[in-house]
């Protein structure tokens, strides 16, 4: 029957739509309709998927009527990041460019400026797709995730938000507010690098990095990877070996092998086959690893 | 080499008449449109690959409101949507609403409501009963005995003939001494594939349909011809033809796709009479996608070569995987040859073609009709024959092209005539000088991480269908003109602009004849009632044929002018002259040699009118008298990055033979485009099947389906496009066509480069960069 079903032109689905004017009337909302209510950021995840019939929400809580969520701003412990902050905002923020390059570098590859100007940081990362393209650079910053409900706000780092197979630690009834990124160590470099088969195609694998370097060697190091695991992930091994060591090329291959070994993409994932993946998440670990130590070393 | 005339209008770069309307937005498609109680429309599809329908209740539809349509209540007929040939070359399996889906997507009911939301969930409440039957993805096994057939009986002409094994159609042609294939030198025999690409036009097939109180239906559709939408509205359902209205409307790209008539407007035609009310339908994306796709080709090529470079004959054998109908699947096979044996000259060649029916969506024309499958699989050949003997590739392709005063037959054996005018030569020594061909090192064996590697691709493709004798393919067209009282002309055909520019191609063909800028010339937009016929805009035919048709009419009104001119003036008709003057903003007739003795345009308009002479007009039917090709050639520089394998491109020279040149910026387009297409073919795009399910493996989204975007081919800097100084003597002011020669030899111009950089030969397509790995590790490690 899906045929007939599923198409990304009619929205044929009835619900009732709200535009709340604040973060309690949100959560009020969110709390009272449950499962049957979805949060409308940009709506370039939500929408098609409506439309797809993937989910077919009784309720829509559009949040942009609540400006403070866009906030792109300093804060004593480093950058804060609202949810509603739009892709293009960030990828052509004054600050973001300054501070965080990485971000505004994955935030470019996302879609097209049209995708761009609607799509938000917290819609991309609430989506829990496992190729979100600003997953694996919050994650290489070991950025926070702020959450608030009735109960009020909590945080947790970015790693224990992705719970693997397209989902997020999200409750009924929250919401996320904004991403907190801590100051990043002295005159470290990051880069970041994607693959698909087009400039506007979702990344078959994309990878994040940020490296400081102390006396030539590696100090600090982290690597993100998406869409070669059933959720974003961290490099851990691969960042363990490189610390303390000269970025040779016998370091970088002990390191891209390591990164063969954890990341984990399936079978049934049609764009590209398991080998693929794994293949190009090397040359891209490497690749991400030896531009963040050029621009460290600049 | 020619000398041209010198042109006025004529290859300079003007404005487009609809440009203005087309970038502000402004511009009016068929889903653009919408007329007071109008309904929306949505088609019901199979959602197995090869299943009877052997029940279906439309009764909560209709309970909610919805007017529905299932099969038993359209005429009882079989058809062919696509009516370019004669009808003894036409098979006939198509009907409006299938009482069997024979792929996932086909129409087999349909709704139309007040909205398309409500539209939609009519739609979803249909209940329909099933008998599943066995299917086939592929045309080896649907070849295979016992396999189920897809149709059992259709018709060729009104002939019922039995399928056997699947085939719908075949065709043999032998031609020359086999002694010579024989006794060549060197022989390659191998297998190709090409892929199955979606045209990805940018607007979805739609139409809308309002019934008329005579009994009558006016159309406005996606099509590339208004002509043949009334012919077959006719055929199926019986309305005399003059109560046929089928008016043009902007065509939002189609790329062969709409030679046919849609789906989507034999529907809503059964959906308007129905209901008596006017009936929009367009495609989701979805369902576009689960339409149409080119042709997928299986060759079978065995290509001999003598150790003196020249070729000794060849052999193929093509089976196109056509899917679950026929829309022009004999013609084609017609064609394959007909590209095959036109690119060189080949003293034996032996072809088989069958066309062989799958449970997938129906293949049509797509940019090329089987020329760039054809073309790739010749030149990646031809290159790899170069190899064996020892000689250059382009050296190679120099001794061995077909060309001036040569037997030209593209368009398929019984479309055959003589070359007039050929830039093969040009093309391919221009564009080596260019990159410098010659003195380039041979790609080493490369083993870094990104290896270059460079390549040639050539082709032609035909400028229409229609030889100087009748064959089994209608090529014809017509226009009329006629000059207005203030001196500017309004000009009316039939023939579709699929958004190339081809009635400013027109427009300016009637400036240059009747001596008046473009602006003078106004494209009216009409239909069936007021035009004469024009058979499609298809086949690059539309500056050729169409442009000679404008040329003609240009021609007749001219000879009127003269005429009433000549009373004006007390001079000889014959003997006037005539000049653009600047200042009056008017085109002058003036009798040689008298001062004074002259009358602009508008007062031969205005004198005619006050006099009662009448108006200067014409209106006319042409047939082009050949069917001349046009040529182009591509060399490609490519870099492979071989650990993701993906491949860039880092410079493109064109080539192309077009004859004159009429608007040089929007032929370069031509090129840019076919370039674009051709770099999509080669690298990314196909439609895979999903055998458990009998659907698309992207599921019919188009996000899943990827085609190149401006980033991602190469700065305009470094491509290069050139025209050949050439002058085709049957054509309008020595033009031919260009649209899909702009394409034909891309494919094969990559794969050469991506094989001089890896020293790797691919025989399928895409060459994705997943494959690229793959084979880098078979040969590599
Ligand atoms: C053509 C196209 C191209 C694209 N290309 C890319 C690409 O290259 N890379 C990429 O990563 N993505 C891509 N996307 C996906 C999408 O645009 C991004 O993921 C975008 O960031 C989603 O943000 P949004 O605001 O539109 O989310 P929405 O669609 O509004 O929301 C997405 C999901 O998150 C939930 N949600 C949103 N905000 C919150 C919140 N604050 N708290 C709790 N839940 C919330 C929603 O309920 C929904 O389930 C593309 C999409 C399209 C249509």
């Amino acid at each position: 029957m899906y045929v007939n079903k599923v198409n990304t032109h009619i929205l044929p689905i009835e619900f009732e739509y709200h535009a709340p004017k604040s973060l309690d009337e949100t959560v009020e909302l969110l709390e009272k309709y449950g499962e049957d209510a979805h949060v409308l950021a940009g709506g370039t995840d939500l929408l098609p998927h409506m439309k797809q019939r993937r989910v077919e929400p009784k309720h829509i809580v559009n949040i942009k009527g609540i400006p403070e969520l866009a906030c792109i701003k300093e804060i004593p412990e480093g950058i804060h990041i609202g949810a509603l902050a739009k892709l293009r905002a960030i990828e052509l923020s004054p600050l973001i460019n300054e501070k965080l390059p990485l971000l505004s570098e994955a935030a470019r590859s996302v879609g097209s400026i049209q995708i761009r100007n609607l799509g938000t940081i917290g819609g991309n990362i609430c989506n829990a797709s496992p190729s979100a393209d600003m997953a694996t650079p919050l994650m290489a910053v070991d950025a926070k995730v702020h959450v608030y409900s009735k109960s009020g706000e909590k945080n947790y780092p970015i790693v224990e938000f992705f719970h693997g197979r397209g989902e997020v630690r999200l409750e009924q009834g929250e919401l996320v507010t904004g991403f907190t990124v801590p100051h990043l160590p002295e005159g470290a470099g990051s880069a970041f690098e994607k693959i698909g088969w087009t400039t506007l195609d979702i990344a078959t694998v994309n990878v994040a990095a940020v490296v400081s370097l102390k006396d030539g060697k590696i100090d600090h190091c982290s690597i993100a990877l998406g869409a070669c695991s059933p959720a974003p992930i961290r490099g851990v091994l691969a960042e363990e070996i490189l610390r303390g060591r000269e970025p040779s090329a016998e370091a970088m291959d002990e390191a891209v092998e390591l990164i063969a070994t954890c990341v984990e993409p399936r079978e049934r994932w049609r764009r590209a086959p398991p080998e693929y993946r794994q293949r190009t998440s090397k040359a891209l670990a490497r690749d991400a690893v030896t531009r963040a130590v050029e621009a460290a070393r600049r | 080499m020619s000398s041209k005339p010198a042109f006025k209008v004529l290859g300079k770069d003007t404005p487009r008449q609809d440009g203005v309307a087309k970038v502000t937005g402004r511009e009016i498609f068929a889903s653009d449109m919408a007329f007071p109680n109008m309904l929306y429309g949505r088609i019901l599809k199979s959602p197995y690959a090869h299943a009877k329908v052997k029940s279906m209740d439309v009764s909560k539809a209709e309970a909610m409101g919805a007017v529905t349509l299932t099969p038993g209540e359209i005429p009882d007929i079989k058809y062919c949507p696509r009516l370019v040939s004669v009808p003894s070359s036409t098979y006939k399996d198509w009907k409006v609403l299938a009482e069997k889906g024979h792929y996932v997507g086909e129409p087999i009911g349909a709704v139309a409501a007040e909205s398309e939301e409500e539209a939609q969930r009519a739609l979803e409440s249909i209940e329909v009963d099933y008998e599943v039957l066995g299917a086939s993805f592929d045309a080896f096994d649907s070849m295979k005995l016992g396999a189920d057939l897809i149709h059992e009986q259709i018709y060729l002409e009104d002939d019922l003939i039995d399928v056997k094994n699947n085939i719908g159609c075949q065709l043999e042609i032998t031609e020359g001494d086999p002694a010579s294939l024989e006794a060549a030198d060197y022989v390659i025999e191998r297998t190709y594939r090409t892929n199955r690409r979606y045209h990805n036009q940018l607007e979805t097939k739609s139409v809308l349909v309002r019934p008329e109180p005579d009994g009558g239906v006016s159309i406005w559709s996606t099509t590339q011809t208004i002509h043949n939408t009334r012919l077959l509205i006719h055929d199926i359902y019986g309305i005399p033809m003059g109560k046929i209205r089928v008016y043009k409307v902007a065509l939002g790209g189609s790329f062969g796709s709409s030679i046919h008539v849609n789906p989507p407007v034999t529907v809503a035609v059964g959906l308007a009479l129905k209901s008596r009310r006017p009936v929009k339908l367009c495609y989701t994306r979805e369902e576009d996608i689960r339409d149409h796709c080119a042709y997928q080709i299986i060759f079978k090529l065995k290509l001999g070569a003598f150790k003196d470079g020249t070729l000794a004959g060849g052999q193929m054998e093509a089976y196109l995987d056509i899917g679950a109908h026929q829309i022009q699947a004999y013609p084609l096979l017609g064609c394959v040859v007909g590209w095959w044996v036109s690119l060189y000259r080949l003293p034996y060649k032996e072809y088989v073609g069958k066309a062989v029916y799958t449970n997938k969506v129906p293949c049509c024309a797509f940019r090329g009709y089987g020329n760039p499958q054809t073309t790739w699989v010749v030149e990646t050949m031809m290159d790899e024959l170069a190899g064996m003997i020892g000689v250059d590739p382009l050296d190679f392709r120099l001794k061995n092209f077909i060309g001036e005063g040569e037997l030209f037959w593209g368009q398929g054996p019984t479309v055959k005539s003589i070359i007039r005018s050929c830039g093969v030569e040009e093309i391919l020594t221009k564009g080596a000088e260019m990159v410098d061909w010659y003195n380039r090192l041979k790609p080493e064996e490369q083993t870094g991480r990104y290896r270059k590697g460079w390549g040639v691709g050539r082709g032609f493709h035909t400028s229409s269908a229609g030889a100087p004798v009748p064959s089994s393919i209608i090529d014809f067209g017509g226009a009329m003109l006629k000059m207005n009282e203030d001196g500017t002309f309004d000009y009316v055909s039939a023939l579709m602009d699929h958004g190339c520019g081809t009635q400013d191609a027109h427009a300016k063909i009637i400036a240059e004849e009747l001596c008046v800028p473009v602006d003078k010339v106004n494209i009216i937009r009409a239909d069936t009632g007021t035009t004469v016929y024009d058979v499609c805009t298809h086949a690059s035919r539309g500056v050729y044929s169409g442009g000679g048709a404008a040329l003609k009419v240009a021609g007749k009104v001219k000879e009127q002018i003269r005429e009433f001119a000549g009373r004006i003036l007390d001079a000889y008709p014959h003997a006037v002259r005539i000049r653009y003057d600047e200042a009056r903003g008017q085109a002058v007739v003036y009798a040689e040699g008298i001062e004074g003795r002259e009358v602009t345009y508008r007062d031969v308009a205005e004198t005619a009118r006050q006099k009662n002479w009448g108006t200067a007009a014409s209106v006319e039917s042409y047939r082009q008298p050949s069917c001349p090709p046009h040529f182009t050639g591509y060399f490609v520089d490519v870099e492979v990055d071989t650990w993701t394998g993906k491949v860039k491109l880092l410079r493109v020279v064109a080539g192309a033979d077009i004859g004159t040149v009429i608007n040089p910026k929007l032929a370069a387009g031509q090129v840019h485009g076919g370039f674009a297409q051709g770099w999509g073919m080669t690298v990314l795009e196909d439609t895979p099947y999903d055998p458990e399910s009998g659907d698309l493996m992207n599921g019919g989204s188009v996000a899943n389906y990827k085609v190149p975007t401006t980033c991602d081919l190469l700065d305009l800097e470094d491509l290069t496009v050139f025209f050949a100084d050439t002058y085709e003597p049957t054509g309008p002011f020595g033009a031919k066509g260009l649209g899909e020669g702009a394409l034909n030899p891309v494919a094969g111009a990559i794969a050469n480069a991506i094989q001089s950089a890896l020293g790797v030969r691919f025989f399928q397509l895409p060459i994705t960069p997943i494959r690229i790995l793959e084979a880098l590790k078979e040969k590599e490690g």
